[in-house]
């Protein structure tokens, strides 16, 4: 091993198969499987990284190891930066098993069930409707110059189903998608496309929003989105190091109310689970808000040596990238509200439902993201439904908004990107009630 | 069948220090099985895995709906001035750490910016296509990038370059990413109302490629998730612009061949306002008796070909459109979120400065813009001098009318 200047390497090789299956209008326009072999080789030379990328690369002890360790520290050499590592935490916690598992069915029945999902969705006045399924089995290698080793397999999967309601020149989407670690999860499925459907086809009569400051609901949904975007980029160590947060500095400091609390756990079996992160430290809950006061970052073994207040284990990489600091499973704690006490307490308002996703300039603590709807609330009471309804907002004067948390959380899966990465995740909430959100809409009146 | 081989480099700042460098070999292969109208596709990373990945676009093809299906195209003469390939550069440290040294020394213009992170990168690909009609096209590409982040306070600031040659100005990115980080942070709040907006390049790439491109493929047009599918032949933009795709433009995508081997050609999707085609890739025009128009694009699942632009250009008369106020929008924040069917955005905007008289004047802490894309470009206040590279677009600055904005 060429060792002189090499204080410490990793690899991480990733063997996958992707399915997917593409149903348009009742044509299977694709469906298939395809193979990918990807490595990502670090060297940490006297000062910062070097990493060598590649695929189909042997990771393991070895001519063609040394090759690219040699490879990786001529890289390191242009670095600057002064980087230690704080102590992994080693251990791995189980893949849960498969209920149905996706290997063992053939793509015929996966096309099928999907198939009968589409369908669902063809309501009358339903102009267009198309399914996708997606699946992909991870084999990982994770090995270091502690001679460290861990390996794994996991198989994540789900479907999305959109419909397309016209009337007049106009037209309107509902979507839906469920995804999940826990197997094949496509059967009995119909009623979701039977919910694309209609929220289409209620979309056409729905009214646009006013624009403005006022009080909202958000839904479990979207409120996941809110902790995600609000507060789980900005909890991030390589951003909070970089002084790129709104959170730096700002740990046992008081953000929020004392209602709330917001944790971010990759060793939850949710869609975001991880058994061992992509630098091999086992993966663990932190809290990010305890009680309304910033109480940790999440951090991978860099950020955690140079910034402290948390744990390792929240490194994550695609297959042949670096790892970055990431979240995995992002939740506000449940509360003891009811709904009906949150739509009280909200009088005059909005409440805002599902998520066409959203974005974060953590630095700037600035948020947008988008419902899929709304209805508005008038008196305490749920009224008439409302589209392209979305929130945005500063981080630091919103959390501190939050007024009434309610007692049910549910997840919602999906994928975050963050230096060209795409990574799964899961977000959650109960409905939360804000007191000043900035609602945009079309609506002039 | 398609053949991917590159190698690259990057080198990445955190602050103001050289934190990570990077190589990168890269190798892809996808293969397109076609018998009896039934497609099938499947791709590879592993050289000795061609075979398994055949075996899977073979079965991949059973399940297909069967469809009309006209062939492969067979080799053709082509063009040979698609500008892709800059033979000087070359994919070493050195380089990309002269990308960053470059951000650094131009960003020293705005002390009051701090560097929070930047890279600069460089590569070089051959892609291959061969196909059972006898086609096998090789083109070289290479591609430079540098970006930089910065911050002035809790004013955040970011400016980025790529293009197929050596020609970006890292000095110019990292001046411009700390100019407006530093301008922004004396932002003020501003009413909410009707206002012209100045969108720049990046920020318009941005409604187009997530709410006009998609509405402008044949495919989205035949499944009825187009609002302009039943619009050919009418006014559907203001009638300074007109809008293509051109391949042999200075820009990303250039290529003399689309990703199925079909010559590539410009493509007029509005001329002079009226919407004059959609894009099709074979299979869509096969399916929908329409004239292929050679915009496959590669990235879909499984590696397949997938209808996209290779270098979409917005273009006019150019005149000054920042003498009369108006706000000037930097870039956004969730324009992924815009409603893509109905074209509906709601987003934040990023660095927004009001300007006048052809400069910038006072900066604005929050504004948040809403519309409605097809309505806005029905009839706007003007198209800016120049242009710049935007991933696959090449785009001016554009003057929009009276949009709500949110302060």
């Amino acid at each position: 091993m060429p060792s002189s200047g090499i204080r410490f390497f990793d690899g991480r090789r990733i063997l996958a198969a992707s399915t997917h299956v593409d149903i348009d209008n009742g044509v299977v326009e694709s469906a298939g499987t395809s193979f990918s072999d990807s490595a990502l080789v670090r060297v940490l030379g006297p000062h910062g990284w070097g990493m060598v990328s590649a695929n189909s690369l042997d990771i393991s002890p070895g001519k063609d190891m040394d090759r690219v360790l040699a490879e990786g520290l001529a890289l390191a050499r242009i670095t600057g930066d002064p980087v230690t590592l704080a102590e992994p935490t080693r251990g791995e916690h189980a893949v849960p098993a498969p209920g149905e598992d996706p290997r063992g069915l053939d793509l015929e029945d996966k096309t099928r069930v999907l198939s009968g999902i589409e369908k669902a969705a063809k309501l009358p006045g339903i102009a267009s409707t198309r399914a996708t399924y997606i699946e992909r089995t991870e084999e990982v290698f994770y090995t270091d110059s502690s001679g460290y080793e861990s390996r794994f397999t996991i198989t994540r999967s789900g479907f999305s189903v959109l419909a397309v309601a016209k009337r007049n020149g106009m037209a309107q989407m509902g979507r839906e998608s469920l995804h999940t670690i826990h197997g094949f999860n496509l059967r009995h499925q119909e009623p979701m496309g039977v919910k694309a459907g209609e929220t289409a086809l209620a979309l056409l009569d729905a009214g646009t929003a006013k624009g403005g400051r006022m009080r909202a609901v958000l839904d479990p949904e979207l409120a996941g989105v809110f902790a995600h975007e609000a507060v789980g980029h900005a909890s991030e160590g390589d951003l909070v190091k970089e002084g790129s947060s709104v959170l730096a500095g700002r740990i046992g400091e008081r953000i929020g109310p004392a209602i709330l609390t917001i944790v971010d756990d990759p060793s939850l079996p949710e869609f975001g689970f991880e058994p061992v992160d992509a630098e091999g430290c086992l993966t663990a809950r932190t809290e990010i808000i305890r009680k309304g006061m910033v109480n940790a970052y999440l951090h991978d073994r860099e950020t955690l040596a140079a910034l402290g207040n948390g744990v390792t284990g929240h490194g994550r990489a695609e297959a042949g990238e670096p790892p970055l600091v990431r979240m995995s499973n992002t939740f506000i704690e449940a509360g003891d509200r009811s709904t009906e006490e949150i739509l009280a307490e909200c009088r005059d308002g909005i409440l805002l439902v599902g998520s066409r996703g959203g974005q974060v300039d953590p630095g700037r603590g600035v948020f947008q993201f988008n419902a899929e709807y709304g209805y508005l609330i008038e008196k305490g009471e749920k009224g008439s439904m409302v589209r392209d309804v979305s929130l945005s907002g500063e981080i630091l004067s919103t959390l501190h908004g939050i007024l009434l948390c309610g007692k049910e959380r549910v997840m919602h899966q999906g994928f975050c990107g963050k230096g060209g990465q795409s990574v799964p995740v899961s977000d959650g909430s109960p409905h939360i009630l804000l007191s000043d959100a900035v609602v945009g809409g079309s609506g002039t009146d | 069948m398609y053949l991917v081989e590159g190698t690259g480099v990057s080198a990445e700042l955190k602050r103001d220090a050289v934190a990570m460098a990077t190589g990168s070999r890269d190798w892809g292969l996808s293969i397109r099985t076609i018998d009896h109208g039934r497609i099938g596709v499947s791709s590879t990373s592993s050289p000795e895995k061609w075979e398994e990945c055949l075996g899977a676009a073979v079965a991949s093809m059973s399940l297909a709906t069967p469809q009309e299906w006209k062939g492969l195209p067979g080799p053709a003469e082509l063009r040979r001035d698609a500008p892709s390939f800059d033979d000087r550069v070359i994919p070493e440290p050195q380089a990309a750490q002269d990308f960053l040294r470059g951000m650094l020394d131009g960003a020293k213009g705005h002390p009051g910016a701090k560097i929070t992170s930047g890279s600069g990168s460089l590569s070089r690909s051959e892609v291959t296509l061969a196909n059972s009609h006898g086609v096998l096209y090789t083109t070289r590409r290479t591609e430079v990038s540098c970006s930089l982040e910065t911050i002035s306070g809790q004013s955040t600031g970011s400016e980025f370059a790529h293009s197929p040659f050596l020609e970006i100005d890292p000095r110019w990115v990292g001046e411009r990413a700390a100019f407006f980080a530093t301008h922004s942070a004396e932002g003020r709040p501003m009413e909410t109302g009707q206002y012209d907006i100045l969108l720049s390049p990046v920020a318009l790439a941005q409604f187009l490629g997530n709410i006009f491109v998609p509405a402008l493929s044949g495919r989205t047009v035949h499944a009825g998730r187009s609002r302009l599918g039943t619009l050919l032949g009418q006014e559907i933009m203001d009638r300074r612009i007109s809008l293509f795709d051109d391949p042999f433009a200075r820009g990303m995508g250039a290529t003399a061949w689309d990703a199925e081997g079909m010559p590539a050609a410009r493509l007029d999707f509005v001329k002079a306002g009226v919407l004059a085609s959609f894009a099709y890739d074979l299979k869509t025009a096969y399916r929908y008796g329409a004239s292929p128009t050679a915009s496959a694009v590669r990235g879909g699942p499984a590696g397949g070909p997938s209808i996209g632009v290779h270098n979409l250009v917005l273009d006019g008369p150019r005149e000054e459109i920042a003498s009369e106020r108006a706000l000037y929008v930097h870039d956004v924040v969730g324009a992924h979120t815009a409603n893509p069917v109905s074209g509906d955005f709601s987003v934040e905007c990023q660095n927004p400065i009001w300007v006048e008289d052809g400069g910038f004047r006072e900066p604005v802490r929050k504004a948040m813009l809403s519309g409605n894309l097809f309505d806005a470009v029905r009839e706007i206040g003007g198209i800016g001098a120049g242009s710049r590279i935007v991933g696959n677009s090449i785009l001016p600055c554009v003057r929009f009318r009276s949009l709500q904005v949110i302060g």
